[in-house]
């Protein structure tokens, strides 16, 4: 099967979007932030969650970039 | 709200007109570039037989009459953006096809191709993040911005064999097209038809072996219109799913040549050619990493084999695709929660 191995990079692509939505959606979305218990806070704690929301799809690219080495290492090298 | 027998007739009169167009067009302006003499080698076969080059063009006009003559009978502010999108990134692409441009022209000007959509407002503020929907009204500005450009280089990038930009935007967009009629909204869908319609029609001329080039002003048209309809219709994570093997090949460019460069100023060949026409992947470590070495790392294949297993892969990624719309339905009903 020579399309075997990207099928599961691109499966681990997929996954990886899935994890990093989740993230989003159910770790970083109901964040509240309370300091001042006013509008203040709303506005801190959106900057905190575009700032992790941001930080989160860094790792994500950082672990494409792993991912990517370690098959191209496995692909290229080895034929 | 257009009713849905108005759908169906507008769907079929559009996706018939894009066809049509660019169907019975195509062979005139092929005869058109050969006398002017607007043609580029084929690398990759015998006798390397010159081919006319650019369809940008046609494509354009097929789209452009289509869509226009949809706005005058939905009049939805979001076909002209659409629409205004799609020319800019036209325009980028042809002044590359007349003039060598250096590998940052595209995806920088690029961004000014996204401005319509940020101006006419054709976007939403809230994110489809398969398990829910993200409200982020400040942070959608740059992701379109982005957007655009990487998707239209996206395309762009993939188009190094006869048939494989068409052929995998066609493949790619059944998914784009059932995400927006589940998460979207009918007019989207009519003006997404052009372009799948279109895309059919070209493929005719541009499947192996081709008798026409896209271009950059055909790829990057086709790459910055999906996007844009990425956007108008609430996809941009399953449409982004639909193109992984074409976000991966540009990724892999990108991260092993560390600079944004045109593929003709790279030094080292990520494939070579065989006697026989047939292509090997390079051994040279300093070769940029793309999808179609890692499709030829175990051995040989011929362009019609490496473009058989491009849309087999681009057809992977859409079925993924059609699974994470079925989840974001469920998590949208109510039908599963976490």
């Amino acid at each position: 099967m020579r399309l075997f191995g990207l099928f599961m990079v691109i499966f681990i692509m997929w996954i990886m979007i899935m994890i990093v939505s989740y993230f989003l959606v159910f770790i970083i979305g109901p964040l509240h932030i309370s300091l001042f218990n006013n509008t203040t806070d709303r506005l801190i704690s959106s900057i905190v969650k575009a700032t992790l929301a941001i930080g989160l799809v860094v790792v994500l690219i950082l672990l494409l970039g792993n991912l990517k080495t370690k098959y191209l290492q496995k692909t290229l090298q080895r034929n | 709200m257009v009713s849905t027998i108005n759908i169906v007739f507008y769907g079929i009169f559009v996706s018939a007109l894009s066809f049509l167009i660019i169907y019975f067009i195509t062979p005139a302006f092929i005869k058109f570039l050969n006398k002017k003499g607007k043609v580029v080698k084929d690398y990759h076969k015998p006798g390397m037989p010159n081919v006319p080059r650019p369809a940008g063009p046609v494509l354009l006009i097929g789209i452009v009459i289509s869509e226009i003559l949809l706005y005058f009978l939905i009049l939805d502010v979001k076909i002209i953006s659409v629409l205004l999108t799609t020319i800019i990134a036209f325009i980028i692409g042809y002044i590359d096809d007349l003039k060598t441009m250096p590998g940052w022209f595209k995806p920088t000007t690029l961004i000014l191709a996204a401005v319509p959509i940020v101006i006419l407002g054709s976007h939403g503020n809230y994110l489809g993040l398969i398990f829910d929907n993200a409200f982020i009204p400040i942070l959608y500005i740059p992701l379109i911005l982005s957007l655009i450009p990487i998707v239209g280089n996206t395309i762009n990038s993939i188009d190094v064999f006869n048939g494989v930009a068409t052929g995998f935007v066609i493949i790619t967009m059944i998914p784009l097209l059932v995400s927006v009629i589940v998460f979207g909204n009918n007019n989207v869908l009519l003006m997404a038809l052009p372009l799948l319609f279109g895309s059919i029609a070209l493929y005719q001329y541009h499947k192996f072996p081709s008798k026409i080039f896209l271009g950059d002003s055909g790829t990057l048209l086709l790459g910055s219109m999906y996007a844009s309809l990425l956007i108008a219709g609430n996809s941009e994570i399953i449409g982004v799913i639909a193109l992984l093997p074409a976000v991966m090949n540009s990724f892999l460019f990108l991260s092993s040549v560390k600079k944004i460069v045109e593929h003709r100023e790279i030094k080292t060949r990520p494939v070579t050619i065989c006697s026989d026409f047939r292509l090997k992947a390079s051994k040279d470590n300093s070769a940029p990493a793309t999808l179609v070495r890692l499709i030829l790392a175990k051995g040989p294949l011929t362009e019609r084999e490496i473009i058989t297993r491009i849309f087999i892969l681009a057809t992977f990624s859409s079925i993924l695709a059609f699974i994470s719309i079925a989840i974001q339905y469920l998590f949208m009903m109510g039908k599963i929660s976490l």
